[in-house]
């Protein structure tokens, strides 16, 4: 398991590098990393963006492990509680001059993994991310 | 991520190379602008060197290809990687996408 902890956007790159040497040692396919990655730029930039009032101070945690199931990234926050599953899904069939700008970002997370489950724990969001290996 | 530019007449052609993330989306986005400013009509968003593409790069490219279409202009994503192209298939912003010219 690697655990990287973030406070802020800028930390990013060090959990991306993360997330590489994790999937490099463990030969996971590219597919899987690829939708992890996707999932963590949506629900970080949603966390850094609205999860916390000016001159907060946001400890967000990153945990990324592998079981038999499959790849389970688990990030925690200290934001303002928000389920990111009660998010209406946007109607992705509307003719793009209908499209609203925005609002995909938890689609796309959706889309992505394979499970996806929230809590709220001490304080704290938590979700958590799994994307199966195998097809 | 790099940005490459070609401009031909009133067309331009951005070739995007790395991860259109946030930071990248308003790289993106300045390019764009930039590219209007300088009298483009015709704004090719070259993704075949694109290596991701998230919700921020998908809101510049819906921005701008409403903008110039009010203005009878066009802009038009070419070329995804199979990984971009499911992004935009997932978004539905496939309508978005022209065969490479």
């Amino acid at each position: 398991m690697e655990t990287v902890t973030l406070s802020s956007a800028h930390d990013k790159p060090r959990l991306d590098e993360t997330l590489l040497s994790f999937a490099r040692t463990h030969q996971l396919p590219p597919r899987a990393v690829q939708a992890i990655d996707l999932a963590l730029e949506e629900h970080l930039t949603n966390v850094f963006n609205y999860g916390f009032e000016p001159g907060g101070h946001p400890q967000v945690v990153v945990r990324i492990d592998q079981d038999p199931d499959g790849l389970t990234v688990e990030i925690s926050d200290n934001g303002k509680p928000f389920n990111p599953l009660e998010h209406p899904e946007p109607d992705v069939n509307l003719p793009l001059v209908q499209r609203p700008i925005g609002g995909l970002g938890i689609h796309l997370i959706r889309k992505s993994v394979d499970q996806l489950a929230y809590r709220h724990e001490a304080g704290r969001n938590i979700l958590t991310l799994c994307k199966r290996l195998a097809n | 991520m790099d940005i490459k530019k070609i401009v031909t007449g009133n067309t331009h052609e951005l070739l995007v190379a790395g991860r259109i993330d946030g930071p990248g989306a308003n790289q993106l986005e300045e390019e764009i602008l930039a590219s209007i400013r300088n009298g483009g009509q015709n704004v090719y968003v070259n993704l075949s060197q694109a290596s991701f593409l998230c919700s921020a790069g998908l809101r510049v490219l819906l921005q701008y290809w409403r903008q110039m279409k009010q203005k009878q202009g066009l802009l038009q994503a070419t070329s995804p990687t199979p990984e971009i192209d499911a992004v935009l298939t997932t978004s539905g912003f496939r309508d978005m996408l022209v065969e490479k010219r």
